[in-house]
């Protein structure tokens, strides 16, 4: 067991005009999670303390916040991993932040929305599954994996200064269906984001590389993406 | 009520995106630091020509003066090495995956040619 110096951002829209920090000491082993210490926290310390979580597993992706200054997901963050006894646990940044933890995820998902993240294929359906050959797969394998936890479009900096710019989140889960070869809404896909608000406003960052718990290869999704754009051709 | 989205310059700052972020950064500020420059040596010409100013005369003596020189030359170096950093990724997205050897490969080349700068400059300037 190791001593633990846990400061979090506290907010309480009734009681407070504005969010201090409160700090807790506590009592971990390396291997456990920051949630663990919030859970920790909410049980026996403050149970007005507010977060997001479900799975606790790193596949709902409902804990996503800032922890020592970088966005990750408390579930899959050990103590160990942070190799300090002062952990800060913060919101995300760039969306309205409700109570504590919690942040008005509403624009985050309109975006995602926009870019029509569902099978589009008007074509009548084969007797059997739709095909695909092991390669086609592959093309679009990294992007699959998103769990929508926000951690990359509230790690850069264009979204930051402009949440009208449709985000890494909501552009890698148009990469998802724009590279898959049974898919037929690409062309669509791509005049949503080619865009003012759209892929060029990144500035390749790697900001949402870097956060993303599931290791997607973001900025490189996103450069797909452009050149798709500028060239017309999904090759 | 909800707290204001709103991200100021030093919460920003604050976030640890780590060496690529701090590139960006530089690179901005760079870029700021260039038209400050281009905008200063216009004026200072201006000035001095055509009114024999001596504000004019005492914005050469900034510029021209070695200390400022080291610095802007840094920040040109910097701006364009990084910046066709950023163009050879976005052009060609699949080495976007070698981001992190792709800073390293810029120090490798900023360094030598700063080095060189720094001899050149310091021996016209200190006269070594």
């Amino acid at each position: 067991m190791q001593k633990i110096t846990l400061k979090l951002f506290r907010y309480n829209p009734e009681t407070d005009t504005k969010p201090h920090y409160d700090t807790f000491e506590l009592e971990a082993e390396p291997t456990d999670r920051v949630l663990d210490l919030m859970e920790k926290v909410k049980g026996y310390h403050d149970g007005s303390l507010s977060f997001r979580r479900s799975c606790a597993h790193g596949v709902c992706g409902s804990c996503a916040m800032r922890i020592n200054g970088q966005n990750m997901l408390a579930c899959k963050t050990l103590v160990q991993d942070l190799k300090t006894s002062r952990i800060t646990v913060e919101p995300i940044l760039g969306l309205s932040v409700l109570k504590d933890m919690i942040v008005d995820m509403d624009p985050f998902f309109d975006s995602y929305k926009k870019v029509m993240p569902f099978f589009v294929n008007d074509e009548p359906k084969p007797a059997q599954e739709r095909h695909q050959s092991i390669e086609d797969r592959e093309r679009f394998d990294d992007t699959t994996k998103c769990i929508l936890c926000g951690a990359c479009t509230t790690s850069c900096p264009s979204f930051w200064s402009n949440d009208e710019y449709i985000g890494p989140a909501a552009i890698v889960n148009a990469h998802r269906f724009i590279f898959d070869s049974r898919d037929k809404g690409a062309a669509e896909r791509l005049q949503i984001l080619n865009d003012q608000f759209g892929v060029y406003r990144c500035r390749t960052i790697f900001n949402c590389t870097v956060a993303c718990p599931r290791e997607i290869q973001i900025t490189q999704a996103i450069g797909e993406v452009k050149k798709a754009i500028a060239t017309g051709s999904l090759d | 009520m909800a707290l204001n989205r709103k991200v100021g310059f030093f919460k920003g700052l604050k976030y640890k995106g780590g060496g690529p972020m701090w590139a960006w950064i530089l690179h901005r500020l760079s870029g700021l630091a260039m038209v400050f420059f281009v905008g200063s040596h216009i004026i200072a010409g201006f000035l001095t020509q055509q009114f024999g100013s001596d504000v004019g005369i005492a914005i050469n003596i900034v510029y021209e003066n070695w200390i400022f020189q080291l610095v802007l030359f840094f920040l040109v170096i910097f701006h364009a090495v990084n910046g066709l950093r950023v163009t050879l990724l976005d052009l060609w997205p699949a080495l976007l995956e070698y981001q992190r050897e792709s800073i390293w490969l810029e120090w490798l080349v900023i360094i030598p040619l700063y080095v060189l700068i720094l001899f050149t400059v310091l021996k016209s300037a200190l006269g070594l």
